[in-house]
């Protein structure tokens, strides 16, 4: 038979690691024709980083994205990164991309006060104009100004950033501190079918529910979200390494099962957008934590549906079929 | 027979005459990449898992890693270098990246390739025959959520076109 259950869970994933040093860093100047080059350290693996970085840099430099030049990958000629690791990027590497993007923002804006006869803080930048703040029509290009600051004042447009959340060890007898800057939430709900004569699960729905701080590309969020519900999907039911003696038993996509499209069920997923004072933008992370609580909101189902808790990942048909039979036995006495 | 070892096969690749000399043992996949530089084609498991050197051959989508070359000579072959007309973006690529279906972008040409191949055969596929379609490519970072959306846009776009143009 057939039986359908549905099951929750949260979580809650830190970013911005302060235990120990957790740099990143960045350049950035205005170029005479009005684009801007940035080199960053962090590596774009797909997630979509650099999409990000490039829009933090556009806002911040106030130009339009596509004249953003982002140079990254070649540690040869870009600044330090500690890694696309641990969902760091868009706070860490944005952080240091911003800083970096504001420092050349101030020389601009200085060069552009005295082209313009006013003070520095009146003025501001959009869309590749310098203009005053209480009177916009009064503006002049951003290429003529990195253009003079360049050639006319020996004074180029550019700035170097370096983010790294304050370092702050943690009790060395407790283990007590503040071991992250910042903390995501989320909740996913999983519905699933159980078939109690296979023991076999079928995810039908996934809703999830992120605050990742301020979403800077909702696209590329929604993507994060997706594919790492896809990974908990095949954490929680099919993925599942096995070692003997040091060989890996099953090195194949054959016998380490990934889902597929037709494992993956539709998604619906919803950002809430909890601004972080100290992100760039209010931006925090969505990586990694998009994947932790579908496994655990799948095994709830799994217990709503068929009254059986798997403990031991993945639940597969024969330890669903076990508990199952367990469960009968005991009902029997 | 030391003869049998080298076939000379000929081709069309992408609507364009190709040939070229190669041994009885070689695949497609190597074929493609290494002798005739067609690396958009990508090599993934070799042992036909993950879809992610699927290409078309006569139209239908294969693992390229699978099938030996010289049982290729005198068929159609279709990668992802030939799917855009020239600057022209095909249906299912600009799909792709108004939906964001890439991300790390390794499964995104057999992923394109079996979608074509689904397309081909079915012009207005329901969700479930895409993600039939498509099973056989693994990807292991969007959640395939973004990419069924993309083939569906792109199935609903090339009726419109072909509509406009009966």
């Amino acid at each position: 038979m057939k039986k359908r259950g549905r099951g929750m869970a949260c979580m809650y994933y830190p970013l911005g690691f302060t235990s120990y040093p957790n740099p990143s860093a960045a350049f950035a100047k205005y170029n005479p024709d009005g684009s801007a080059t940035v080199l960053t350290g962090a590596q774009d693996i797909g997630q979509g980083s650099g999409t990000v970085l490039a829009q933090i840099a556009a806002d911040t430099l106030g130009i339009p994205y596509d004249r953003i030049s982002l140079i990254y990958g070649d540690t040869q000629a870009v600044p330090m990164d500690a890694g696309s690791v641990a969902s760091r990027v868009t706070y860490i590497a944005g952080n240091a991309v911003k800083k970096a993007c504001e420092q050349a923002k101030s020389i601009l804006l200085d060069v552009a006060a005295d082209m313009l006869g006013v003070l520095p803080h009146g003025l501001d930048v959009a869309d590749g104009w310098v203009y005053l703040k209480d009177f916009p029509e009064k503006r002049v290009a951003i290429a003529d100004v990195a253009k003079t600051a360049e050639v006319g004042r020996g004074r180029p447009a550019q700035g170097h950033g370096t983010y790294n959340p304050a370092t702050t060890l943690l009790d060395k007898e407790t283990g007590h501190g503040k071991p992250y800057e910042a903390f995501v939430y989320a909740a996913q709900v999983a519905e699933v079918e159980v078939d109690t004569e296979t023991g076999e699960v079928e995810v039908l729905k996934i809703y999830a529910v992120h605050d990742c701080g301020k979403a800077i590309n909702p696209m590329m969020v929604e993507g994060q979200i997706e594919g790492g519900i896809a990974m908990g999907i095949g954490y929680g039911l099919t993925e599942n390494l096995v070692i003997e003696k040091g060989h890996v038993l099953n090195p194949q996509l054959a016998n380490y099962i990934v889902p597929t499209a037709l494992d993956v069920p539709p998604i619906e997923s919803a950002i809430v957008e909890i601004p972080e004072p100290k992100g760039p933008f209010g931006a925090k992370g969505i990586g990694e934590p998009s994947l932790l609580p579908t496994a655990p909101a799948i095994l709830n189902a799994i217990y709503d549906a068929v009254g059986v808790r798997i403990r031991d990942l993945p639940a597969t048909p024969e330890k669903i079929l076990a508990e199952l039979e367990k469960l009968e036995k005991e009902k029997a006495k | 027979m030391t003869e049998a070892s080298t076939h000379h096969i000929r081709f069309t690749l992408n609507g364009s005459e190709v040939s070229a000399d190669v041994k009885a043992n070689d695949t497609l996949l190597n074929v493609l990449r290494e002798q005739l530089g067609y690396t958009g084609t990508k090599r993934g498991c070799e042992t036909g898992e993950c879809g992610a050197c699927t290409v078309l051959v006569d139209g239908k989508a294969v693992n390229a890693c699978l099938i030996l070359a010289p049982k290729v000579d005198g068929r159609a072959i279709q990668t992802i270098e030939g799917l855009a007309k020239g600057a022209e973006l095909h249906p299912l690529q600009k799909a792709f990246i108004e939906e964001g279906a890439l991300q790390c972008g390794f499964c995104g040409p057999g992923m394109l390739m079996s979608a074509k191949a689904l397309l081909d055969e079915i012009p207005n596929p329901t969700e479930d025959q895409v993600r039939r379609g498509i099973s056989g490519n693994i990807c292991r970072c969007t959640g395939y959520a973004k990419i069924v959306k993309a083939i569906m846009k792109a199935s609903r776009q090339m009726a419109r076109v072909g509509g406009e143009g009966a």
